[in-house]
């Protein structure tokens, strides 16, 4: 049995669910209402680890490019089974992270475990734990999407066997006599995809999996995400756009020109942030007038009046109060729309704010 | 260190197929088939003689002019990209991420490179010499398999200093730099080698009074290295003072691929890729 805490989209409330790894659930929200999908990650494919609760973890990575400071003294922990955004704008230092974790570039300190395995001790073995998917990839333009996918299998001494079914879990069977040269950059990415699937790795990292792609194909992207989590696999992937973690990431870490600026769950990170939905409320008898009778309420962060449109930013359990208040006293609510905080709005002015201080 | 073979044989392979996917060891074994029956047709008839085509030593003295330009390009052009290229697609990221040493990448790259210039001798200079042979008779044989053996050597050498400048350089455009320097190298040298001459001597050596050093000195271009082992293997132009026999010029090649190879090894194993 798995417990879980998740944010209700509409109102915020902290709902806590329990369920069974794979398990997918209706949940209700005790105080919106609103109906929504949850499946509990974890289940079919039996993690093989040493010991521990984390997947990865980074204590104190540095790294230096001559006078450039790439990466400044981070440290993180991805937990076993859970999907772990890795945020920040270009050139912030994700990728030299991940590469770190990988061991594919040298670094000035830190110490990195996959699985428990230290990645310079136990090199080889900590690599047999990962499944990478690195940016804007290009496989090698005379194969095929078979032919790909047995070479990185006979790299890690896997059978060749079960490529074939890859390539069908990812959607590229009626491709799979092309050249991988004929691709769109969307099947290029699944190839990706079916590549880092090889062995069933416990851990994959994605860099920037949807970066350059359009709508429809980030979506597929983000399904294959989720599926590879549901089976019970730890993954990490980069964005530099906030919305593209923010519905399936357990937990998230923000770096910015090298630093660690926050590492948290979402719905903590919008608590931290403070953000706090907006109700826009046209009401007929307004006069241009704030109500004194809602000035006063608790919760209530601003106000502002529109000729007979009221925008009042508050508490997510101030919204419903707000309209049952003028209601109640003569006010004529002709419509109201409530606008949800965006995080993308707050992650872009978290950065700013750093940049500003530094 | 366990340097694991299999990986090193599933690089080798990949490069390999690549290359035939690409069509280049077609198009690299049709092209030495024309050029072999070209020099034999033109040190043959052409010549004066009876024969449509020359002998097997007339026919290797005149395509060696051609083999020690085209060698080292088709070398160069194999192997310029071949860390440095898949660094920046992205791919060799990938391969790096697999339970493989950097070590196993650079050999596998290397014999699977190394196999290409190893076949297409084979079949062109095999081709070409059998319907040369049908015709001038099979009594030198073993010489024409001589002269492939010695332009394999060639081969290997501009190949494993090809794969030293890929694993080194940042970019693909300064591999390409780092190629063309290394195809030029053998002119470099050898005005290098005549200015020399004219501030020790105030006058170019004629080639039988050249001094030790200078003998010695070609050890660094493969090229000249390689053309003096050809002309040792079929008695041409003796000139060259007794210690630098055969064997010495075996081991210098031997030495250009395998210095080189270990220098790629170093080099790549620090890079950030």
């Amino acid at each position: 049995m798995i417990t879980k805490t998740i944010g209700c989209p509409k109102c915020q409330n902290h709902i806590e669910i329990q369920g069974n790894p794979c398990e997918t659930k209706i949940i209700t929200c005790p105080k919106c209402n609103v109906k929504g999908k949850f499946t509990f990650p974890g289940g079919q494919t039996k993690i093989k680890t040493t010991s521990g609760f984390n997947s990865i973890e980074i204590e104190n990575l540095t790294k230096k490019y001559k006078d450039l400071i790439a990466v400044d003294n981070i440290s993180f922990k991805v937990h076993k089974g859970e999907i772990f955004g890795f945020l920040g704008p270009n050139g912030a230092g994700k990728t030299t992270t991940i590469k770190a974790i990988l061991g594919l570039i040298k670094r000035k300190s830190g110490v990195i475990k996959i699985n428990g395995y230290d990645i310079t001790k136990n090199e080889i073995q900590s690599r047999k734990e990962i499944g990478y998917l690195p940016e804007r990839v290009s496989f090698y333009e005379n194969l095929t999407p078979l032919q790909t996918l047995n070479f990185f299998c006979e790299l890690k001494g896997h059978d060749k066997s079960l490529n074939k079914s890859l390539i069908k879990e990812v959607g590229l069977e009626n491709a799979i006599n092309r050249k991988v040269s004929t691709f769109s950059k969307g099947m290029v990415q699944l190839l990706g995809i079916a590549q880092v699937m090889i062995g069933k790795p416990s851990v994959y990292i994605l860099d920037e999996p949807m970066a350059g792609l359009d709508a429809r194909w980030v979506k597929i992207i983000r399904e294959k995400i989720k599926l590879l989590n549901q089976q019970g696999a730890t993954v990490l992937f980069s964005s530099h756009i906030l919305s593209e973690v923010e519905n399936i990431c357990d937990r998230v870490a923000i770096i910015n020109r090298g630093k660690l600026i926050a590492e948290d769950t979402v719905t903590n990170l919008s608590i931290y942030l403070k953000l706090k939905p907006q109700i826009k409320i046209t009401v007929e008898n307004l006069n241009g007038k704030i109500p004194a009778i809602i000035r006063d309420l608790k919760g209530i962060d601003s106000i502002e009046v529109k000729e007979n449109i009221l925008i009042v930013t508050c508490e997510p359990n101030v919204k419903t109060k707000i309209i049952t208040i003028l209601d109640k006293s003569g006010f004529n609510i002709v419509d109201f729309i409530t606008i949800e905080p965006s995080l993308e709005e707050a992650f872009i002015k978290m950065i700013t704010t750093d940049e500003g201080g530094a | 260190m366990i340097i694991n073979p299999k990986i090193i044989y599933t690089i080798a392979k990949k490069e390999f197929m690549d290359n035939i996917r690409n069509k280049w060891i077609i198009v690299i074994s049709l092209f030495y088939i024309v050029f072999i029956i070209l020099s034999a047709y033109f040190t043959g008839g052409q010549a004066g003689e009876n024969e449509i085509f020359g002998t097997i030593e007339a026919t290797v003295g005149f395509a060696i002019f051609f083999t020690i330009i085209l060698i080292p390009i088709i070398s160069i052009i194999l192997g310029y990209s071949t860390i440095v290229g898949e660094a920046e697609t992205g791919s060799l990221s990938v391969v790096l991420a697999y339970p493989v040493k950097r070590v196993e990448v650079i050999l596998g790259k290397f014999f699977g490179l190394g196999s290409i210039l190893f076949v297409t001798p084979f079949i062109g200079f095999g081709i070409s010499g059998i319907i040369i042979m049908a015709s001038i008779g099979a009594e030198q044989a073993l010489l024409l398999i001589i002269f492939i053996f010695l332009v394999i050597l060639l081969g290997l050498m501009y190949l494993s200093f090809t794969i030293l400048i890929s694993a080194i350089c940042k970019t693909r455009s300064r591999a390409i730099a780092g190629g063309l320097i290394l195809f030029f190298w053998i002119f470099i040298y050898n005005i290098l080698l005549q200015i020399a001459q004219l501030i020790v001597f105030d006058d170019l050596n004629s080639p039988n009074t050249l001094p030790d050093w200078i003998w010695a000195s070609k050890i660094i271009s493969p090229t000249d290295i390689n053309i003096m082992a050809v002309e040792n293997a079929f008695n041409m132009n003796q000139l060259a003072p007794d210690w630098m026999g055969m064997g010495f010029l075996l081991i210098i090649q031997f030495l250009w691929i395998v210095v080189p190879l270990l220098l790629a090894i170093f080099f790549f194993k620090r890079r950030d890729i």
